[in-house]
């Protein structure tokens, strides 16, 4: 078969398993997907039909679609607030997404959530957070309870590098390996915590050092192909399911925007940035995906199968109704409201 | 139906063996509750009947352990999670106000967080400023939060038991002073819901509202005022939020006078918020103004008899008292 | 040198210890920290160890007992010194307290708390410390705040009950419970004299209205808690049923009535044979015509006829068509007669206008209509008033005469009893006859007792002479 048929200038192996290309076709539409939705999100947010915060994952999308891969699909993933590629990634609707931006009752969190507070129940996707660190603890006790019930499930807890000055952090990381808890922390290192670089946030330049102190394992690497990422967090997921032990894993990423739609990034070089987008991981998926065998006219195909996908979401969150201020109540205790 | 003398730890304690027996999901979580036995006792030999899996010790961490009930909450287990005193509670507050509250509205109602947060709250005795702090007065701000704080021990059980079995986040205010309190624990606890306030002694000339320990002042606050031919009714409000309004002002119709005895600080709280109450929905019934006996509104200090100064005294409740039925009479 | 061991304060809030079980006996050498008793505090089983170096002279309480902090306990000191003057120096101290029953010991077992019978005295103030035990004079009450802490106890603070200062007229001071009363009872403050302090109206004050009663009569200076008790005390039980509008109005317009408006009353009784007579006549000549449709037959009544006959009498006496006005005396320039019609919780008053250019048939379809539609509550409200004279006619009800109140703002009102058969002496012979009694409420700030008596006289005539209330 034609996609078997590999570029003789690259490094891989001659022959790949057709299933090993379609799943990086997969990967690859996973994170065309996200950076589509973000793309008209920040666009919808221009023209204020998005309010809030917008935290977008635009140049980080490789790291949770790569990290959710590794997963089974009953397992645990929470994340902070630049949450909508980790949301996707797990299985959450663009509709649901987009609908939750747009503050609609179609919204995953019926549109009382917002940007940050992506929830999917159904997906074990347990959420946004927009406390900085504040999450940690809550993943911490996830996996406390797989282990308390012996359900055999990982807790992914993604966070970024700012986290880790928090006590969150060093609580939760505490706990997880006092209490050897089937969970990976994932710190996604995009060097700024805002506007602050990593240089001036913090006295180690390695983050998975912290790691040490914990007594867990600790990994870290640049995010560059979507597939490594796969694998090297697998590792860690690997050992949880296996070992009930806590893994920190440290993964080099870069944001291409700002820390929010209101952050103009004037704190970075435009060379840095473009620097970085010249090793964008999705455009390396892409390439990848063309020089291994898939043909160009079905990625097209595919990109198009996006395109269409992000059209339907736009136009459903655009069609839907907003909340009901009876739903107020109701989702502030379960039972009567207590006054 | 059987009724037993406890003191209120015991009361607390079996509360949580009951529904710890009863629901393989509810654990006990926190600081010296195992192996120590509890640093009051109130889980006194649950380690043994339950096991470590079940009676989970933990690093003084209370962000890090109140972070990790409300995540096993969130996944379907029933945390209990003792707070050594309220006090700590506060570097915790993020867990509590931003998660255990919210989780459910920010998720669109897909998650709850049925987690029960415990402990003494308030003044002990000489513990200084750090440990003395009424902590309730946050709490009960914040919707999506429960409060409760039993004076008697039969409270204290059937609202541990209550709080467990809620499926929201429920918070817990014991008091050190009163856990060898003893008191009757009927087998039936069915009248002790959240929410629900109850006339721990009935009177006709004036109303006076309390909970936990402030209970028990409004009660020999009472008891003198019996003397002086002022009969005063007494309610006991068992709940902070949901808040019994109707019990509150049912009294104070009946009563026209009111005072509020709590401990904690009289600059917003649980007493102005009664004090609302009272005021816009009983404002025709009122003879006087509503006055409010509070901790006096500075820092708890170690001195023994500053200490007693500073928290609410039966004295002034029935100074207080005198003023309102008194109130614009030659 | 041998000293005395108390019980120590094993728990911050520790007041008293069951000294569950001695670890040295009496001989025994005690190094620093050595284990010498396990006491149960409130909160545990608590290590009681030594701070001294020596012997364990003596042992002062036997295990079980139940001991206030700071009490002794034992003596230690070098071994074999003598203790006897030490041991006599707290003879006179209390002494510990007797163990508890048995049983009850076995029931909590070893590590409960302690189990004296009475309740911990956990809310109690502090015990005083062992060094001041014998300071009596340290107080151990709070005092209560010198007036440099009154801004930490201000919410115990009632503002200053000031007298209020008059603004467009009198206020009364008074709470809102009182406020509310006098709204239900249609009271006035104003017009209450208010016993409490700057002239404050107290609930036992509304007393006069009726709705409170006041069992406690005893007179002179009562203390606030006694005042309270006749305040509070002596409600009655009564079914409360709630004020609807109409009553409302009713308490309020009459109570301002009685209160404001200086009433006298005229009576007269006048013979009615001719009246009756007429009115019979009217209807049965009423009776002969031919009903339009299935409309019942045209019927008038005597109050048809007195309306009438009133209306004349004002045109005739026109100082009575009057009422009284803080600017003047208001004469009015029409005869516009207001009726009183009961209604199910209540009365009201709907007016016929111009009664004196109206004739009696007129008269009573209108009033007919008027009160039909009363009982329905379909009057508008300009049908109830702008009224010049009211009449109130209870014959009805059998009622043989009464004294109306005024229906403010008119100057008058005239109370009309039954028509009564009565023997009569007419021409030196009793005879039956018919009387009816008529009283007059005069407002006397318009009607003076003269003009009462003359309108009476002019309707005295008409209704002995009813034809001229037809011919007007």
């Amino acid at each position: 078969m034609a996609e078997e048929t590999l570029d003789a200038g690259n490094k891989a192996p001659l022959t790949r398993p057709s299933s090993e290309l379609t799943h990086l076709a997969d990967l690859y539409r996973q994170m065309f997907l996200i950076r589509r939705l973000e793309e008209e999100a920040a666009r919808a947010y221009s023209t204020g039909k998005i309010g809030g915060f917008l935290h977008l994952y635009i140049g980080q999308e490789a790291v949770g679609v790569g990290a959710i891969a590794a997963l089974k699909k009953d397992d645990y993933v929470i994340t902070t607030y630049r949450d909508h590629g980790i949301a996707i990634a797990k299985g959450m609707s663009s509709r649901a997404l987009m609908a939750e931006l747009y503050g609609k009752v179609t919204g995953c969190s019926k549109g009382l959530g917002g940007s940050m507070h992506m929830f999917d129940k159904d997906h074990h996707m347990l959420g946004g957070y927009g406390i900085v660190g504040g999450h940690i603890p809550l993943a911490a006790g996830v996996a406390f309870a797989s282990k308390y019930r012996n359900d055999g499930r990982v807790t992914l807890c993604f966070f970024g590098e700012g986290a880790v000055s928090i006590g969150g952090f060093h609580e939760g990381l505490s706990l997880a390996a006092l209490w050897k808890l089937p969970i990976v922390f994932i710190c996604e290192n995009n060097e700024y915590s805002m506007g602050t670089p990593l240089s001036r946030s913090m006295s180690v330049e390695d983050v998975s050092m912290k790691a040490l102190g914990y007594g867990v394992d600790r990994d870290r690497f640049f995010c560059e192909d979507v597939l490594e990422v796969e694998r090297r967090i697998g590792e860690a997921v690997l050992r949880a399911r296996e070992t009930s032990m806590p893994t920190l894993v440290e993964v080099r990423t870069y944001r291409f925007r700002g820390h929010s739609m209101s952050d103009p990034a004037k704190y970075r070089t435009q060379a840095e940035l473009d620097e970085h987008k010249r090793r964008d991981p999705v455009h390396r998926a892409r390439t990848d995906l063309v020089t291994r065998g898939f043909v160009e006219a079905r990625v097209a195909e595919l990109e198009a199968s996006v395109e269409a996908e992000v059209v339907d979401a736009l136009k459903f969150a655009e069609e839907s109704a907003e909340p009901e201020a009876a739903l107020l109540a109701q989702t502030t205790y379960d039972g009567p409201f207590a006054s | 139906m059987a009724t037993r003398q406890l003191r209120y730890r015991e009361a607390l304690r079996e509360a949580m063996i009951e529904e710890m027996e009863r629901d393989p999901n509810v654990f006990l979580m926190g600081e010296e509750v195992g192996h120590y036995q509890g640093a009051y006792k109130v889980s006194e030999g649950m380690l043994e009947k339950f096991g470590e899996k079940r009676v989970v010790d933990t690093p003084i961490a209370e962000s890090g352990f109140a972070g990790v009930g409300v995540g096993a909450a969130m996944v379907g287990l029933r945390p209990i999670i003792e707070f050594m005193t309220w006090n700590f509670s506060a570097v915790a507050f993020d867990q509590i106000l931003n998660n255990a509250a919210k989780v459910r509205q920010m998720s669109g109602g897909q998650f709850s967080c049925p987690i029960v947060f415990r402990g003494p709250n308030a003044s002990a005795r000489q513990v200084g400023s750090q440990h003395s702090h009424a902590m309730e007065h946050f709490y009960a701000t914040v919707p999506g939060l429960k409060v409760v704080a039993p004076a008697f021990p039969k409270d204290a059980k059937g609202l541990m038991k209550a709080a467990i079995r809620d499926d929201n986040p429920v918070l817990v205010m014991e008091s050190e002073t009163l856990y060898s309190v003893k008191g009757d624990v009927p087998d039936d606890l069915s009248d002790v819901v959240i929410g629900k306030a109850q006339i721990a002694r009935p009177g006709k000339d004036v109303t006076l509202i309390a909970y936990s320990r402030a209970t028990h002042i409004a009660l020999d606050a009472a008891t003198e005022l019996e003397k002086v031919g002022i009969s005063a009714e007494v309610v006991d409000l068992r709940s902070l939020r949901p808040l019994d309004e109707d019990t509150i002002c049912d009294s104070v119709r009946r009563t026209h006078r009111a005072v509020v005895v709590h401990e904690g600080w009289p600059y917003g709280g649980v007493g102005a918020e009664i004090v609302d109450r009272i005021q816009r929905l009983a404002f025709d019934s009122l003879e006087a103004p509503v006055l409010r006996v509070t901790t006096l509104d500075v820092g708890m200090p170690y001195n023994a008899k500053l200490e007693q100064l500073c928290m609410p005294q039966k004295e002034r409740v029935v100074a207080a008292v005198t003023k309102v039925v008194s109130r614009g009479r030659a | 040198m041998a000293k005395i061991l108390d019980m120590p304060k094993l728990s911050p809030t520790m007041e008293e210890g069951v000294l569950a079980i001695w670890h040295k006996k009496e001989g025994d050498v005690v190094g620093v920290d050595d284990l010498l008793a396990e006491v149960e505090t409130d909160k545990a089983t608590m290590e009681f160890r030594s701070f001294d170096k020596g012997a364990l002279l003596k042992i002062l309480v036997a295990p079980g007992a139940t001991v206030k902090l700071g009490q002794p306990v034992a003596v230690i000191g070098e071994p074999g010194e003598d203790v006897s003057a030490l041991l006599a120096s707290i003879a006179g101290a209390a002494p510990a307290a007797d163990p508890p029953p048995a049983k009850e010991a076995a029931k909590e077992g070893t590590t409960a708390a302690p189990v004296s019978e009475e309740a911990p005295k956990t809310l109690a103030p502090p015990p005083a410390q062992p060094a001041q035990a014998a300071q009596a004079a340290v107080p151990q009450r709070p005092r209560a705040p010198k007036d440099a802490l009154a801004f930490l106890t201000r919410t115990e603070q009632l503002e200053d009950d000031m007298p209020v200062t008059p603004v467009n007229g009198a206020k009364a001071l008074a709470s809102p419970f009182v406020r509310s009363r006098a709204r239900e009872l249609g009271v006035d403050l104003g017009n209450i004299a208010g016993t409490g302090k700057h002239g404050r109206v107290l609930p036992e004050d509304l007393a006069q209205t009726r709705a409170i009663t006041v069992s406690n009569a005893q007179s002179g200076a009562v203390g606030p808690t006694q005042a309270l008790a006749r305040a509070t005390h002596t409600l009655a039980e009564p079914k409360l049923v709630p004020l609807s509008p109409m009553r409302r109005t009713i308490a309020k317009r009459l109570v301002q009535s009685k209160q404001t408006v200086p009433h006298f009353y005229l009576q007269i009784d006048v013979r009615a044979e001719a009246l009756v007579t007429l009115r019979e006549s009217i209807n049965a000549e009423l009776a002969r015509e031919k009903p339009k449709g299935d409309a019942a037959p045209k019927k008038i009544s005597v109050n048809d006829l007195l309306v009438k006959a009133v209306a004349t009498a004002l045109v005739r006496v026109p100082e009575c068509n009057a009422q009284f006005s803080d600017e003047g005396l208001l004469y009015h320039q029409r005869v516009d007669i207001s009726v009183a019609v009961a209604v199910p919780d209540g009365l009201v008053t709907p007016v016929v206008r111009d009664a004196d250019k109206k004739s009696v048939v007129h008269i009573a379809e209108e009033v007919r209509d008027l009160a039909a539609r009363a009982r329905q509550k379909k009057l508008k409200p300009e049908e109830m008033s702008d009224g010049t004279f009211s009449i109130s006619n209870l014959g009805m009800f059998g009622i043989d005469q009464f004294s109306a109140v005024i229906n403010p703002p008119e100057g008058a009102i005239l109370a009309v009893g039954q028509v009564r058969d009565e023997p009569v002496v007419e021409d030196g012979v009793v005879k039956p006859g018919k009387r009816l009694a008529l009283t007059l409420s005069c407002d006397h700030r318009v009607i003076d007792g003269a003009v009462g008596a003359s309108f009476l006289a002019e309707l005295r005539a008409l209704i002995e002479h009813p034809m001229r209330v037809l011919t007007g």
